[in-house]
């Protein structure tokens, strides 16, 4: 077998796959013609399939069941737009402040929680515990009101914008980002270290990996990442408030990555977009008429997945692959 | 005289009100295999533990090259050079065998490519057929289990090779796969090892020297047939005959 080619550290094959996929995604707003509602739920199905694809990095390759994805998203939302509606200070730099914040909160919970050895339900308890903390921390400090961002007709310095074309393109743009750092980190030793720890702790401890090191890498590059698309989602909504905390999205992140197939970002991708396009599907549909009854649609669909599928849709990604030889690498 | 590798002295370990393992201590030489063996519960593999660091020891030290690793967490005693497989295996299950190797590999080599060719030298040492390589962890027979996890240590390249019943569930012809494999990783990678086995012609036949644990402490110690013969390792084996 020859030596895999590779460009930016990623195989030749996953690099035109980004590519071919983002090129794909960018056509989508012209075949929806532009119409403002659909525009933005095209805008907020790739906002959840770049964050379940964040999510693949703790949740998938450490095998890490954490519930806060919403916790660091928002405070990537919460520092910039309340740093643009209070001081005017740009998004630029405002994100990039927010993942200084997001990645304090991480180590600072994350190590700690390692260090102590917390694993599986307890990790999962403790992260999902760790939105609603945050969540009654801002409440404290700001209270119940909700802060308006301004509004621009069309500003790429303080990103915003009248219309949800300019956020649709950033998304694909970052959404091709965490592919490309997910493929980047499966081929790396770091990847290779990550995955042995989802599979048995101890007997990857016994091969040399400093458990706890590795899984603090993980947590802060998934944290940093979720924090910029928190950043880019609060310019999308123009509102910043206690609500952005919110548990029930990061659970649902981590139910799309598991129904996507732990470990498998491909998978991930997909099952977030499909049960994004599901769920909004269904809120529109049947959750105009009977208030609620799409998460209970929603639900049923997600226990039919679970019992057909326990591999997540990455395994049917695998069946795929094994009948159509040429997408063998 | 040989050179001692690892030295074990005065080692206790209890479970609360159990001593499990009570101020053993043992020598080993370089380049043999030892067999350690004993009745059930006789504190082997807590010994192990107690060697590779899952466990702290209460009392005593463990020396490693004449260097104190007492307590040390268990990535830091690979590094050093002891490596070890498992009573029960603990594969990746999702993990190809090759990948799985190559974590072992990369303790040493920190590049991927250069890790996944010494994995498959690895692998074509301890017989694992080419064909088997992209087989996931879950899809593998017992004998290729035990094989690919001390494929992983020995990936590591250790100096120490810590086996805990590398036979256990095996067949016969199986067995002798495997000491084969462990009689050319002493004669031709120079690695010292430590087996602990139940299964008496397995490691009798294996061991230049057999250390014999009962409840804890170090009862017998010297060749195989000394061994064997011992009336205390036949009492507590078998009991005390009866009047």
């Amino acid at each position: 077998m020859a030596k895999p080619n590779k460009i930016l550290g990623i195989p030749r094959r996953n690099f035109y796959g980004i590519i071919v996929f983002a090129l794909i995604l960018s056509t989508v707003p012209a075949l929806l013609r532009f119409n403002t509602y659909y525009v933005y739920l095209a805008t907020d199905i790739i906002l959840i399939a770049s964050l379940v694809a964040a999510w693949n990095i703790i949740g998938g390759y450490a095998g890490q069941l954490d519930l806060a994805a919403s916790a660091y998203m928002a405070l990537g939302a919460v520092v910039t737009g309340n740093l643009l509606a209070f001081y005017g200070l740009t998004p630029w730099l405002g994100i990039p402040i927010g993942v200084l914040i997001a990645l304090g909160v991480a180590v600072a919970v994350g190590y700690p929680t390692f260090r102590f050895g917390i694993k599986e339900v307890w990790y999962a308890l403790l992260t999902a515990a760790l939105v609603v903390i945050l969540s009654r921390i801002y409440w404290l400090i700001y209270g119940s009101t909700e802060t308006y961002l301004p509004t621009y007709e069309w500003s790429w310095f303080y990103l915003r914008f009248n219309r949800y074309e300019p956020f649709y393109y950033m998304l694909v743009v970052m959404l091709a980002i965490v592919l490309w750092i997910n493929y980047r980190i499966r081929h790396s030793k770091l990847g290779y270290y990550l995955n042995a720890i989802r599979e048995d702790e101890l007997a990857a401890e016994a091969l040399g990996i400093d458990v706890r090191r590795y899984k603090l890498y993980a947590l802060m590059i998934y944290a940093t990442l979720a924090s910029i698309i928190g950043g880019i989602y609060v310019c999308i909504t123009g509102v910043v408030g206690y609500r952005n905390f919110d548990p029930w999205l990061g659970i649902t992140t981590a139910v799309m990555g598991i129904v996507g197939g732990l470990g498998s970002v491909e998978g991930a991708v997909m099952s977030g977009m499909i049960l994004r396009t599901l769920e909004d599907y269904l809120r529109g549909t049947i959750g105009s008429q009977y208030p609620g009854s799409h998460l209970l649609v929603y639900g049923i669909i997600l226990i039919v997945v679970g019992v057909l599928k326990p591999e997540g849709l990455a395994s049917l990604i695998e069946y795929v692959k094994k009948r159509i030889p040429w997408l063998k690498s | 005289m040989p050179k001692t590798v690892l030295r074990v002295v005065d080692v206790v370990k209890r479970f609360g009100g159990i001593v499990a393992v009570d101020h053993m201590s043992m020598e080993v030489y370089e380049n043999e295999i030892l067999g350690l063996i004993g009745p059930n519960g006789a504190g082997k593999t807590t010994l192990f533990n107690c060697i590779t660091g899952v466990y702290r020891p209460d009392e005593g030290d463990v020396y490693f090259m004449d260097e104190k690793i007492t307590g040390l967490p268990p990535h830091v005693i690979i590094q050093k050079g002891i490596a070890r497989t498992w009573q029960k295996v603990r594969p990746f299950k999702k993990l190809t065998v090759l990948d799985a190797v190559t974590v072992g590999a990369l303790l040493r080599i920190p590049d991927v490519d250069s890790a996944q060719e010494k994995a498959k030298e690895v692998l074509e040492f301890v017989g694992i057929e080419k064909e088997k390589w992209s087989r996931l962890g879950s899809e593998i027979t017992l004998i290729e289990h035990k094989l690919v996890d001390l494929a992983r240590a020995l990936a590591t390249e250790p100096k120490l090779l810590l086996l805990d019943e590398v036979a256990a569930g095996l067949r016969p012809h199986e067995m002798d796969r495997l000491a084969k494999v462990l009689l050319r990783i002493r004669d031709e990678k120079k690695i010292t090892m430590i087996v602990v086995e139940h299964v008496m012609r397995f490691v009798m036949g294996l061991s230049d020297r057999i250390v014999v644990m009962h409840q804890g402490r170090k009862i017998a110690e010297g060749s195989p047939q000394q061994v064997a013969s011992d009336p205390k390792v036949i009492e507590a084996y078998l009991g005390t005959k009866p009047l």
